[in-house]
């Protein structure tokens, strides 16, 4: 062990390692707070993260550990730690408070949290390797792996700045006001105002479709019009607007309807990771494949 | 079309099936793949003929996903036919396809009309379709890895070849399945990704897959622990797919309970 070449036992050691350092960092700090890296933390997180891998992947020929990092041998021990803390997260209850501690709240656990980092950096060295010895055929490579880090490392430093907000909107009243997820009362600077509720059942009486017709009023003037429902949200002004509820009592009379309004500043990127874990899928199964054999 | 014919459809695709499977045996191809495609016309013909009866696809129910399962293990089988000549795939894909059908006749779950509104969107049916897919074609990725693991004579580069084959295969489409799921969640409930128990399953299910894929990369010679791997994986495939329902930390807390 840790003679040249590496391979996985290493890899399983360092990661064991990181397990150790995240129980520490638990013990010290209290479970990681996920509004904090909000506009502009995660700004300076991101170009923390990005110099982190640059510079690695600049000093690969003096330190080994990082020229390692880039091939599969680092890939698997790291996998099959984020794999086997993803099915300790599926086999606990997850609660916000209470449950198993710790466990039951995986996501703010600091060694899942490490292990995942880990893994974004793995995989962002060796896409970048493969992207600095450009090829044609690196392509389905680059895809995967630097679509799984972009669509990541967006979804989560961005969560803090992703704003959900619950707006109830009475028939024939522009209702400016919402509340957010702690209760709080937020002015999202849009306005809707209800001017139908309409409600399908089927013959079990259980809903069908439901749907606002709304005019959506904003603070620069505009107003728009359209139907919101389950499905076919709406969007004004960086906001989308779903439909969430109504007053199951009256049913089809319903005098109200609940809207969520959902901003995501970063949605973008998470999109733009995503379409590149796509197309890297197809390139999996036709260029990445092994070839058949036949006899 | 209703439940109760599906046992005459039923009959006729297996029949066939059986018949393809039996001329693969025989070695005469041609009957292989007119019998086989056949086959699936039949079963593909109820499938179609449910999805006009109940007005939205069949793909709500347990029952119904098992029914799109019983149809892509065929699928599977034909397409592993043709790229590597297995006389043995069809007899296996008919008979595990015979095994959800006798599923479906004996315990056919609930099929009612109601397709609750946030069940009705496009993503609807390539989200479960590509996912029954990709589990037929790792689901016979496992039977290699069992092949593999138990038989006495060497195992040959055409075995491994063929493993890795349905797994790259079968870990693009349920890249395909989580990443749709991913799409339209956003439109549903305005998040793509909520850990729901699900979703942490299908993350596990998707990193155990990976595991496969980079220690194939590691060390090729050890495919003896890469099988083992795979059964992991479809371990937690089959947890991801139904096992949740009984899983006691996934009571109450899943929107994807149907």
């Amino acid at each position: 062990m840790w003679t040249k070449p590496w391979n996985m036992k290493e890899g399983f050691l360092i990661g064991g390692g990181l397990l150790l350092v995240g129980l520490l960092l638990q013990v010290a700090l209290g479970p990681i707070d996920w509004s904090l890296p909000a506009w502009p933390v995660n700004l300076i997180l991101l170009i923390l993260l990005l110099a982190v891998i640059g510079a690695m992947y600049a000093l690969r020929r003096k330190v080994y550990a990082f020229e390692w990092m880039m091939h599969s041998g680092a890939a698997v021990p790291c996998l099959v730690y984020a794999a086997a803390l993803t099915i300790l997260m599926g086999l606990l209850p997850q609660v916000r408070m209470g449950g198993v501690p710790w466990l039951s709240q995986m996501l703010s656990f600091w060694p899942f949290v490490l292990i995942w980092i880990w893994m974004m950096v793995i995989s962002a060295l060796a896409a970048l390797n493969h992207l600095l010895r450009w090829k044609v055929r690196e392509i389905p490579f680059i895809l995967n792996h630097l679509g799984v880090v972009v669509a990541i490392v967006a979804a989560t430093l961005g969560s803090a700045d992703m704003q959900t907000l619950q707006l109830t909107a009475f028939t024939g009243e522009a209702e400016w006001r919402a509340v957010d997820e702690t209760g709080r009362m937020v002015e999202p600077g849009i306005a809707i105002e209800l001017r139908q509720f309409t409600m399908e059942e089927y013959p079990d009486h259980s809903p069908k479709r439901f749907a606002s017709d709304v005019t959506v009023y904003t603070k620069d003037g505009k107003n728009v019009s359209g139907t919101v429902e389950v499905n076919k949200p709406l969007k004004v002004n960086g906001w989308k607007i779903y439909q969430y509820g109504y007053d199951v009592m009256r049913g089809s009379e319903s005098a109200y309807s609940v809207f969520q309004l959902v901003r995501d500043p970063w949605i973008l990127w998470v999109y733009i990771g995503i379409f590149m874990m796509l197309a890297g899928a197809v390139c999996l199964m036709f260029f990445m494949a092994p070839k058949p054999v036949k006899s | 079309m209703s439940w109760d014919s599906f046992i005459w459809f039923a009959l006729g695709a297996v029949f066939l099936w059986a018949a393809g499977a039996f001329f693969a045996w025989k070695e005469r191809k041609a009957l292989v793949y007119a019998c086989t495609l056949a086959g699936l016309a039949v079963f593909f013909a109820f499938i179609l003929g449910m999805w006009i009866s109940l007005e939205r696809p069949p793909l709500r129910t347990m029952g119904e996903t098992r029914l799109w399962y019983s149809f892509f293990l065929p699928v599977a089988g034909i397409i592993v036919y043709s790229r590597w000549r297995y006389k043995w795939i069809l007899s296996f894909s008919t008979l595990l396809s015979l095994v959800f059908i006798c599923v479906n006749l004996f315990k056919p779950g609930i099929h009612s009309k109601s397709l609750m509104p946030a069940l009705q969107s496009p993503w609807f049916a390539p989200h479960v379709i590509v996912y029954m897919f990709s589990y037929a074609l790792l689901g016979a990725a496992t039977v290699m890895a069992v092949y593999m693991l138990i038989k006495k004579h060497k195992t040959t580069e055409k075995e491994i070849n063929l493993t890795d084959n349905l797994v790259y295969v079968g870990l693009a489409f349920l890249t395909f399945g989580m990443l749709f799921g991913a799409l339209w969640a956003k439109e549903a409930w305005g998040t793509y990704w909520t850990w729901d128990p699900k979703e942490t399953w299908a993350a596990a299910t998707w990193l155990c897959y990976l595991v496969y894929l980079h220690l194939r990369k590691a060390k090729p010679v050890e495919w003896r622990n890469a099988c083992i791997i795979l059964l992991v994986s479809f371990v937690c495939l089959q947890i991801c797919w139904w096992g949740i329902n009984y899983l006691p930390s996934a009571q109450g807390l899943s929107v994807h309970t149907y």
